[in-house]
């Protein structure tokens, strides 16, 4: 798992100011109509930034739950975090995919992922994780809110949650310390790949819906930044 | 249950907890009387594994009623699910005989503990799954894994570590002295390889809870009592494991408790009831260790008073104020004594003063118009805890006049008659001022009339001023004010005598400064001295500076961080005499520390010769340098290095061999070089020097000496150019002169050679005519075209008929009709054509000169020709007064007016410009006849009538 902390000011800011414009996410806005391609291109920057934020959150917090969690070559079998929606999935089945049900997979994933990342910021126990943490958590909200306004955009319904299999973060006695860090562990890995096969959906998406000159443009623009 | 004996432990019930790894016990004792109570000591045996292995073994003694169920706890090193464990008891009745001569009863049946459920074959746990110890434990970690799995690796912190196998599967790993590492725990945790079935734990190492320190308590208002201490270190760690540490305060008078909400502060309030005692305890415990601390005292011993407040100061004077001020009451019986600090003026004064509820503090001796500070601070007076915080009030006292007279100097200088004098005063200190100083007033008192009296005023700013006397006998008063009054006057007298011509001294300035001394003056008139000296050569004020000294005094020594190296000071020491009149009695010149020369001296070579040539410097002042100027050195290289007698063979400033001179008298400021080669190449350099040292490395001066022979022929040709020179100069002065004299432009016919020719040929007595001898007469100017052109037609020269304008000129007789003699003014323009036709009537002048007629023009002898052939008359022979004057223009176009007629014919030419003027004659009248132009035009001439006469 190659998450180390990295850092870069100018990535940064070029998705803080992806941030700054999600509200500003044509879909959600349904005052003009650009289209999805614009909201599209958004959700897809703001994965590429939520992976930069990603492996400077999990190199800090990998390193609070010690080795060798925070060892490059871990890698323990999933046991508690089975649960959590898995990003794997087989090429073919992942090309088969349509719109609809590419986005709506993302959508369920982020939620999951979001409700037991919340978890993890009641686990930390020095204030400035817990502050990365809970920043990390409001990205993420943001992003579930950009594919909520692609979803939108396309006209595609939101996934209702099935009554009893909302996620619960439950580290009781039979869940011991070591499995609870070894969740914690499997939770950041899992949305690394799925912030990877996000970044994955939305360009293939992007290129799908918008004609090639635009999306040439667009490619530019997100240099340019 | 009967078989057994009796006072066997029966229904032995066994649990555990994990989390503690405590094994406890619980059983009756079988058969007790009833309202019985026994000692009895109960044999507790436990195996692990299996019930032959025995790893403990212990008594417990307690008294037993009947039916009473009984509890012990037996803790556990290895993780109680590791391995089943097995448990007897029996008992005796402890009657204080030896155990070998009571009896045992039997043992109680095996009991089995089985932590955890049979393991499945590819199952591996590690345990304990919770653990909590504090840094330095030793801590007991097993492994369990299922009959599938053989080869388990575990591992801590990441490092792989070997346990012991206590059974075929079962692995403990003992670690002692566990370290703090990190608050999220040190993991441990073992895999199967190669099916990855991993099981882990969470070791939480705690650091050690420390004991609170620096406990202590106080109270600020009586109301409460604040309690701090230090905490130590956080021992709390991640997973909810363990919180950190938490505080309690607990005093025993009262037995009340409070549980503190922060880690190093905790507020305790004081009863109404005002208790006196505290015996405080402070707890500090987390999930492993409780640690206190304790304290004991008296309330009135632990206050800490709040600043003092409602701090004023009133009465501010010159040099008194009063401070006042209130502290918060706290009863009659407690007091406050409170520190009052003074700072002002470098110093700081402090005072106690006893306070109850307010305080006063009067401060004297004051300095006037000074900045102070007064603060003010209290603690308790029966027993010192703390003091309170400062409260500072900052006032100025008000102005005194000035208690000291200025110290003053003047410098006296007259000019045009009157007396300039520039008065100078020293500011008075802060301590004498009193005050700012406003302005300063300067009285002046003619001493020849006492009730003359000038005031002039100056800012309190100024340390000088420029009065300018109408004569140098005057006394100065100079006082300062300020808002509170005057200072003493200083007195000062000046007087117009210069006083006697003191020669000047050179001093050198010793380790303290400069030593000035002089010769004292008569005791009786003097009344002290004076030296003086400027700071700033270059000011014109020059920051002048006086040191006064007593008469007994004859030397001081003048010391100032002003003084500069390489300046020349200049010393003057005056005696001043009893009616404070200054008279210069020494005068003294030194270096602060003397330099090299900053320049060397500007050096111009004169005189050269081929032998010698004189430098000269003497513009170079030896008094503007860095040091006494004591003498020069002439340095002089040549090609042949042979050097000049008076000089000695060196080695220059750029590494050369130069011959040097070294003139020791500094006003000697040229200096001549002989003995020098001709035609030679001299390279010289002069430099300066002091006591200190020589002047800067400068460049050489090349210098050739001249060869002896073009020296000698410089000397002969100079003069014979300049007198060439002279003698065209002369030429050229008189050159109109000779010009007159040989060849002038207008001839004088007395001087004319033709004239000469005519008396030697023809008429010696030939004489020129005079102006004054002409008689003026008429001309009138007609033009005839017609008539004339027909009376001319026959006689007319081809010449005649390419004139297009003909003017006629003849003479109006009127008082003369008949022929007479004539007299021509000649002018070649115009009788050029008489001569031509050898006509005494009217000839018409032709348009332009042929060339003959200009062979008339620069041939004399033509001219004679005309006059020897043509006029028959002789002019002497017309009488004067009778003679018709034929006078024609030199002034007017000799006949065209309109150029274009001569466009038809190319050949013709212009005429030359009609204003010149040519020599001019008398001839004969037949020679002055116009001669008219057969196409002649009316609007191209200037035609006269008959009527209009010319005089």
């Amino acid at each position: 798992m190659d998450l180390r902390a990295g850092d870069s000011w100018g990535m940064l800011a070029c998705l803080c100011t992806v941030l700054w414009h999600v509200p500003a996410v044509p879909a959600l806005n349904r005052t003009g109509d650009p289209g999805p391609g614009p909201s599209i291109q958004k959700t897809y920057d703001l994965t590429r930034y939520l992976e930069h934020q990603l492996r400077s959150l999990a190199g800090t917090y990998l390193n609070y739950l010690g080795p060798p969690f925070n060892e490059p070559d871990f890698n323990p079998p999933r046991l508690g975090a089975e649960t959590l929606p898995r990003a794997t999935v087989n090429l073919e089945v992942w090309r088969s995919l349509n719109d609809k049900l590419r986005l709506t997979q993302n959508y369920e994933a982020y939620s999951h992922l979001l409700c037991y990342l919340r978890g993890l910021n009641r686990q930390a126990a020095t204030a400035e994780l817990r502050r990365s943490l809970a920043h990390f958590c409001t990205s993420l909200q943001g992003l579930l809110g950009s594919i909520a306004g692609v979803m939108a955009a396309l006209g595609y319904p939101l996934p209702q949650p099935l009554p009893g299999t909302e996620p619960t973060w439950a580290p009781g006695p039979a869940h011991s310390d070591f499995l609870q860090k070894m969740d914690d562990f499997w939770l950041l890995k899992e949305l690394q790949t799925w912030l990877w096969r996000s970044a994955k959906d939305f360009n293939r998406l992007k290129k799908k819906i918008q004609p090639p000159a635009a999306a040439v443009t667009l490619h530019l623009e997100a240099h340019g930044f | 249950m009967d078989k057994l004996s009796p006072l066997t432990p029966v229904s032995p019930r066994i649990s555990f907890k994990s989390s503690l790894q405590h094994l406890d016990l619980e059983w009756t004792v079988q058969n007790l009387p009833h309202h019985q109570e026994l000692k009895m000591i109960f044999l507790i045996e436990i195996s692990r594994i299996r019930t032959s292995n025995i790893i403990w073994v212990g008594n417990y003694s307690t008294t037993v009623k009947w039916n009473q169920v009984i509890h012990w706890s037996w803790k556990s090193e290895l993780p109680l699910e590791c391995a089943t464990h097995f448990v007897r008891i029996k008992s005796m009745v402890d009657n204080g005989m030896p155990p070998e001569l009571s009896s045992w009863s039997e043992w109680s049946s095996w009991e089995e503990v089985h932590a955890q459920n049979p393991l499945e074959p590819n199952a591996l746990f590690v345990f304990p799954k919770r653990k909590l110890v504090e840094e330095g434990a030793n801590v007991t970690i097993c492994s369990i894994f299922g009959s599938n799995l053989k080869d388990i690796f575990c591992y801590l912190e990441g490092e792989l570590i070997h346990g012991e196998q206590l059974d075929s599967h079962i692995l403990t790993f003992e670690l002692s002295n566990v370290p703090f590492v990190r608050v999220s725990g040190m993991n441990f945790y073992c895999v199967e390889k190669p099916t990855n079935i991993t099981d882990g734990i969470v070791l939480f190492v705690s650091k050690v809870l420390e004991e609170p320190k620096d406990f202590s308590c106080e109270t600020r208002d009586f109301k409460t009592l604040s309690c701090t201490w230090s905490p130590g270190v956080d021992t709390g760690l991640g997973w909810s494991m363990q919180p950190s540490q938490s505080y309690t305060l607990v005093e025993s008078v009262s037995r009340e408790r409070k549980h503190c909400e922060h880690k190093n502060v905790c507020n305790w309030k004081i009863t109404q009831e005002l208790q006196e005692i505290y015996n405080f305890t402070l707890i500090a415990e987390n999930h492993l260790r409780k640690r206190s601390v304790n304290i004991f005292f008296n309330l009135t011993h632990r206050v800490h008073p709040l600043a003092p407040y409602n701090v004023s100061l009133e009465s501010i004077e010159a040099t008194q104020a009063t401070l006042r001020w209130k502290v918060l009451y706290h009863g009659n019986r407690y007091s406050l004594l409170c520190q009052v600090e003074l700072e002002g003026e470098g110093k700081v004064i402090q005072s106690n003063v006893s306070v109850k509820v307010s305080g006063e503090e009067i401060f004297s001796e004051l300095v006037p118009d000074t900045e102070y500070q007064a603060c003010i601070r209290c603690a308790g007076a029966g027993h010192f805890w703390k003091w309170s915080e400062w409260n500072c009030q900052k006032f100025s006292t008000s102005e005194a006049a000035p208690s000291e007279a200025l110290a003053v100097w003047s410098t006296v200088r007259e000019e045009n008659g009157s007396c300039i004098v520039n008065l100078f005063w020293k500011p008075l200190s802060k301590l004498h001022a009193k005050g700012k100083i406003l302005h300063y007033n300067i009285i002046t008192e003619n001493l020849d009339k006492p009730h003359r009296v000038k005031l002039y005023s100056a800012s309190g700013l100024a340390n000088d001023m420029k009065l300018t006397l109408d004569q140098c006998a005057y006394q100065i008063n100079v006082t300062a004010s300020n808002s509170a009054g005057q200072s003493p006057a200083s007195v000062i007298a000046i007087s117009g005598d210069s006083g006697k011509e003191v020669e000047e001294e050179r001093i050198q300035r010793t380790e303290d400064g400069f030593f000035v001394s002089w010769k004292p003056l008569s005791a009786d008139n003097i009344i002290g001295y004076v030296v003086g000296w400027c700071v700033r050569l270059q000011d014109p004020l020059c920051d002048l500076q006086w040191k006064n000294i007593g008469p007994n005094t004859t030397s001081t020594v003048i010391s100032s961080d002003a003084f500069r190296p390489g300046i020349r000071y200049d010393f003057r020491v005056y005696g001043i005499s009893t009616g404070r009149v200054a008279s210069l009695i020494e005068k003294r010149t030194g270096y602060y520390r003397e330099l090299t020369p900053s320049m060397n001296p500007r050096v111009t070579v004169k005189n050269l010769t081929s032998h010698s040539f004189v430098l000269s410097w003497t513009d170079y002042s030896t008094n503007d340098q860095s040091g006494f100027i004591q003498g020069y050195h002439v340095s002089l290289k040549s090609k042949n290095r042979q050097c000049q007698p008076g000089f000695e063979k060196a080695v220059c400033s750029d590494d050369s061999v130069c011959c040097k001179y070294n003139i020791k008298n500094p006003e000697q400021k040229t200096f001549t070089v002989e003995n020098l080669q001709p035609e030679s190449h001299y390279e010289f350099l002069v430099t300066s020097y002091t006591r200190v040292g020589e002047g800067p490395n400068g460049t050489f001066t090349a210098v050739t000496t001249p060869d002896e022979l073009s020296y000698t022929l410089v000397q002969i040709i100079l003069p014979m150019i300049f007198s060439v020179l002279l003698i065209i100069s002369v030429c050229y002065w008189k050159s109109q002169w000779v010009k007159e004299k040989c060849y002038p432009e207008i001839p004088d016919p007395n001087k004319s050679s033709i004239l000469s020719l005519i008396k030697s040929k023809e008429n010696p007595h030939l004489t020129i005519m005079n102006v004054k001898d002409c008689i003026p007469d008429a001309l009138e100017v007609i033009n005839k075209p017609e008539s004339t052109k027909a009376q001319v037609m026959g006689t007319e020269k081809p010449f005649l008929a390419e004139s297009e304008l003909t003017a006629y000129l003849y003479p109006l007789q009127k008082e003369h009709s008949g022929p007479g003699p004539w007299i021509c003014f000649e002018n070649f323009t115009y009788n050029q054509s008489a001569s031509d036709a050898g006509l005494c009537g009217h000839i018409p002048v032709p348009s332009k000169d042929l060339p003959w007629q200009q062979g008339l023009l620069t041939q004399p002898d033509n001219l004679l020709n005309v006059l020897e052939g043509n006029c028959e008359q002789p002019l002497r022979e017309i009488p004067a007064g009778e003679a018709s004057l034929n006078y024609v223009s030199q002034l007017a176009s000799p006949l065209y007016g309109d150029k274009d007629s001569f466009s038809n014919n190319p050949t013709t030419t212009m005429p030359e410009p009609c204003s010149d003027y040519k020599m001019q004659m008398a001839v004969p009248a037949c020679l002055a006849s116009p001669l008219p132009s057969k196409e002649s035009s009316l609007s191209s001439v200037v035609l006269l009538d008959q009527g209009e006469h010319y005089h």
